[in-house]
């Protein structure tokens, strides 16, 4: 079972977040109305792992880029006397244009992946107030724990606590 | 930062709206639940709104009448006179990829500086670029005569087994610009997404409420979500900072791998980048101004940031007006006659008037911002703002058409007047500028709420030891609507 809680105060959701994890309990979601150092650090979460999308992404895209220009150059040669048929400085244009396009898409992408978005539903564990000026904490634990989770995010003055199922 | 330093003259210590401190940036802004409301209160439509959109609408119609009359009747009636086949529709080409300079200026670049000053404008001018570039690209397109053929541009398999000429310019202006526009748009929509979700948790309408639920993707304001988003913000930023500096040297090259006097040069690249820099500086200010004003957002976007911003105009005018004098000293020094005659011609012969009014509006008007009085005069500069638009358009005039009809030969040497073809076109492209703006910011935040709310102090139980201004219940100080200027 789930329980959500919604905070009025900053310093008092980092307090429930740190108390919960003392009390090792893992599975815990926390909800910002806009990113905050303190929760990140409360939480203490792993790096984002969007930057190897943009690294392989922008990789890919020069690539992609030079190759195109370079195929395309000898499989429909514009022959000019003492020029090269296939020539990196301007082809370095259509390189980094398409490195950035197909880097910029596919940091989108890792985003999107590692942020499970987008979402069917919402409704479990989430309350609109957290996206207005409410902090919130959703917890999923067993029903035998559900008491000490409750009573923890009340000390530390949460406004509103509700059981999920 | 811009933003904390103390203006001239303010010595008393007391609490003064748009004074930002180091913890107070917004000192009108109380609580993130003001944000939502201030900045979502700004969607209701407005008798105004509506006539504005009108205007817009009906210039847009006019333009894409004429269009249709070129379509029909050929580009014959666009004015253009050989030599001169660039007129009106390339110089507003590159006047619009300009304009759009400075959304990512604004979005990217200072977002990797940290200036806090692009936090409530930015958003304004991210949309800014976005519709700039659609209507930039749609110049190129009216140009060629037949649009229908615009696509042979494209790299694609074909059984004709043709593909397009990658050491032209002109492919690499459709790389960028459709790169360019790519980018700013998922910069944009990505970075709307939050705000979107904000919108939707306090939508009534179901309907409404449907739309924004699609559109923000399920958002829920999760701390992953952020991390990820951070990240993503970060490298897309990383990733549009080289591409606006790459797109105008582009579109640069357009001129510079020409051999005519006053294009072939090296000095274009940097000197365009300014350039479009500057116009679309100017063009957040056409913006910005009225919609501060008028949807009483004057504690958002406040005296300081349009004195930071004004900051920056000045700067980027000082650089093109570097660039405009350097062109003059490198036609001198190069001992190249071509040039020499050609830059004399450009402000002695059949263009002085348009050469005046670029160097007038680009270099002298501006000027006025070392004056800190004119920098934190919102009327100034919107007035200012209309002149720099105008120079910059007449800026492409002078590089184009001068060039064109003064070539090396008297007997190349011809006029160039626009039709009502061209001017009407152009009137058409404002009006799709605007169309899609005015549709924008009644649509969606003009101001981005999620990090505006990031310089908003958070409600604390106990304060902070080191924001001893903000009490526990995260009160600030209370704002004063009389201050001089604030209100203008």
């Amino acid at each position: 079972m789930g329980i959500v809680a919604a905070f009025r105060e900053l310093d008092a959701t980092v307090d429930a977040i740190e108390d919960l994890k003392r009390q090792k309990i893992s599975d815990v979601t926390v909800y910002t109305p806009t990113p905050r150092h303190e929760i990140e650090e409360a939480v203490s979460p792993p790096t984002s792992p969007v930057r190897r999308f943009t690294l392989i992404g922008g990789f890919c895209g020069a690539c992609f880029g030079y190759w195109i220009a370079v195929w395309t150059s000898d499989y429909w040669p514009l022959v000019v006397g003492g020029k090269a048929i296939a020539t990196w400085i301007p082809f370095t244009i259509i390189g980094f244009e398409l490195m950035v396009l197909i880097g910029a898409l596919a940091t989108v992408a890792g985003m999107f992946i590692n942020s499970r978005i987008p979402k069917i539903t919402m409704t479990v564990g989430f309350d609109p107030r957290f996206t207005h000026g409410h902090y919130g904490i959703w917890v999923q634990e067993a029903p035998e724990r559900a008491r000490i989770v409750e009573e923890t995010l009340r000390r530390h003055g949460a406004e509103d606590v509700r059981h999920e199922d | 930062m811009a933003t904390v330093a103390r203006p001239r003259g303010a010595t008393d210590l007391s609490p003064r709206p748009n004074v930002a401190s180091a913890n107070q940036q917004l000192p009108g802004v109380a609580d993130y639940e003001q944000v939502d409301r201030d900045i979502g209160g700004s969607l209701t439509p407005t008798a105004g709104w509506f006539g504005a959109l009108a205007v817009a609408i009906a210039l847009f119609l006019w333009g894409a009448g004429t269009w249709t009359y070129q379509i029909y009747w050929g580009l014959g009636n666009a004015g253009y006179n050989p030599p001169v086949m660039w007129g009106v529709y390339i110089i507003s080409f590159v006047f619009w990829v300009g304009i759009g300079h400075a959304g990512t200026l604004i979005s990217a670049i200072l977002y990797l500086f940290r200036a806090g000053f692009r936090t409530t404008i930015y958003r304004c001018a991210e949309a800014m670029t976005v519709f700039a570039v659609m209507t930039a690209g749609l110049f190129p397109i009216i140009h060629i005569g037949r649009p229908w053929k615009f696509f042979w541009l494209i790299p694609y398999p074909n059984w004709r087994l043709i593909w397009p000429n990658f050491k032209s310019p002109l492919v690499w202006d459709v790389f960028a610009i459709s790169t360019y526009l790519t980018v700013s748009a998922t910069f944009l929509y990505v970075g709307l997404v939050p705000d979107i979700a904000v919108l939707r948790d306090r939508a009534t309408n179901p309907v409404r409420k449907r739309i924004l639920a699609v559109m923000s993707l399920g958002w829920r304001n999760s701390e992953k979500e952020w991390r990820h988003f951070a990240r993503m913000y970060l490298f897309l930023a990383a990733f549009s900072t080289p591409l606006v500096l790459s797109v105008h040297s582009v579109v640069s090259f357009d001129f510079a791998m020409a051999i005519n006097p006053g294009w072939h040069t090296t000095i274009f690249p940097p000197y365009f980048v300014a350039g479009a820099i500057f116009s679309g500086i100017g063009m957040v200010f056409t913006i910005i101004i009225p919609i501060r004003k008028f949807f009483r957002l004057q504690h958002y976007v406040t005296i300081n940031h349009l004195d930071a911003a004004a900051k920056l105009c000045l700067f980027t005018s000082l650089v093109v007006g570097c660039a405009y004098l350097v062109e003059f000293w490198v036609a001198w020094y190069s001992a190249n006659q071509f040039e020499q005659k050609y830059f004399w011609n450009r402000v002695f012969g059949e263009w002085w008037w348009a050469a005046w009014i670029m160097l007038t509006c680009n270099m002298v008007f501006p000027l006025s911002l070392f004056s800190q009085r004119l920098r934190r005069n919102p009327g100034w500069l919107f007035i200012l703002s209309i002149f720099i638009n105008l120079g910059m358009w007449f800026e492409r005039f002078v590089i184009i058409v001068p060039t064109l009809s003064h070539e090396f030969e008297p007997w190349q040497w011809a006029h160039y007047a626009p039709s009502w073809v061209d001017i009407s076109i152009l009137i058409g492209s404002f009006g799709w500028f605007f169309m899609w703006f005015l549709l924008f910011i009644k649509q969606l935040p003009v101001i981005a709420i999620a990090e505006v709310k990031e310089i908003v102090p958070p409600r604390l139980r106990s304060p902070h030891p080191h924001e001893d201004a903000i009490d526990v219940t995260g009160r600030h100080q209370a704002y004063e609507p009389d201050t001089p200027g604030e209100f203008d």
